[in-house]
């Protein structure tokens, strides 16, 4: 099995790192950009339409977490109340774009299954709701076709070509390696409802993978 | 959830599929998680099919994230610094 490699823990380090910036630590602010901007833009594409707005607001978003960080406590890690900060600016464009949100709940509203229904058995059959085949075991599969260049793209494309709650649901998940109570705090989404989405994201793309290997 | 689908181990497989994140995620009570083990147990479709999700969230692990443009650092080190203290 593969380790999810994830992001960096700010998490543990929050009361140093935040004393060293109150400080004017340079070295300690450029890790903090390196290490919390891809999740700052991923929360960001969620409710601007442009790659190139979502950067203005982490830009705008960073000028805030300067201002804030005398008052920041922890009342919650530095990373949800980064996030939180870059949801509000984003959210305020948003409505100045007249764009609707993607996390109402509509889009997490739908059901559709994880798996086909065709794969499981019909109520009238033996062994009902069973698998008529079962998936393959990815563990006999070679660790260089797993991680293949080619793999990872596969993967790559199918989170982009997810709905777009979904889509940024995983990317912080999974992607930057988010914990599930960061990502419903800075989205302001319900526990259940992150994993919804993070459920439907990842057996998508699992099928994605899935026609790719058995081909 | 509950509906005439196999029940021989509590979850029926076409249940167990849509459960797997409450259970990656440590979402479920010990009793739920207790009756979704066992059908692991004796369910080598479903259990493929865990590993399978497992592994898919771990492969996104290994995708590079998508970073600011090195302009923008440099804008915001020059930001930090006219905040800095004084």
């Amino acid at each position: 099995m593969i380790v999810p490699a994830g992001g960096v823990d700010v998490a543990d380090g929050d009361a140093t790192l935040v004393a060293r910036l109150r400080d004017g630590d340079e070295r300690a602010f450029e890790a903090a950009v390196d290490s919390l901007s891809p999740a700052m833009l991923a929360v960001a594409r969620g409710y601007v339409r442009t790659r190139s707005v979502a950067e203005e607001v982490v830009q705008e978003a960073w000028l805030g977490v300067f201002k804030g960080l005398d008052g920041f406590e922890r009342r919650s890690t530095l990373r949800i109340w980064v996030l939180q900060i870059v949801a509000n600016i984003a959210r305020k464009r948003a409505v100045g774009e007249a764009r609707s949100l993607p996390f109402s709940s509509l889009e997490v509203g739908d059901d559709e299954p994880a798996v086909e229904p065709e794969r499981f058995r019909g109520a009238d059959e033996p062994y009902p709701g069973g698998w008529r085949s079962f998936p393959t075991d990815w563990r006999t599969l070679p660790q260089t076709r797993l991680l293949a260049r080619e793999t990872l793209d596969l993967v790559d494309r199918a989170i982009a070509e997810l709905p777009e709650a979904q889509r940024i649901v995983i990317t912080l998940r999974d992607v930057i390696g988010c914990g599930a109570e960061e990502v419903s705090e800075a989205l302001m989404i319900s526990d259940g409802n992150q994993r919804v989405l993070l459920h439907r994201a990842r057996t998508r793309v699992r099928a994605r993978l899935e026609r790719y290997f058995d081909g | 959830m509950a509906d005439s689908s196999h029940v021989e181990h509590g979850y029926a497989c076409r249940e167990v599929v849509e459960l797997v994140s409450e259970y990656l995620e440590g979402a479920m009570t010990p009793e739920q998680m207790t009756r979704f083990e066992l059908h692991l147990n004796l369910c080598d479709g479903c259990f493929s099919f865990v590993e399978q999700v497992r592994t898919t969230a771990g492969m996104a692990g290994r995708l590079s994230e998508d970073q600011i443009s090195d302009e923008m650092k440099t804008k915001l080190l020059a930001a930090f610094r006219d905040w800095g203290p004084e």
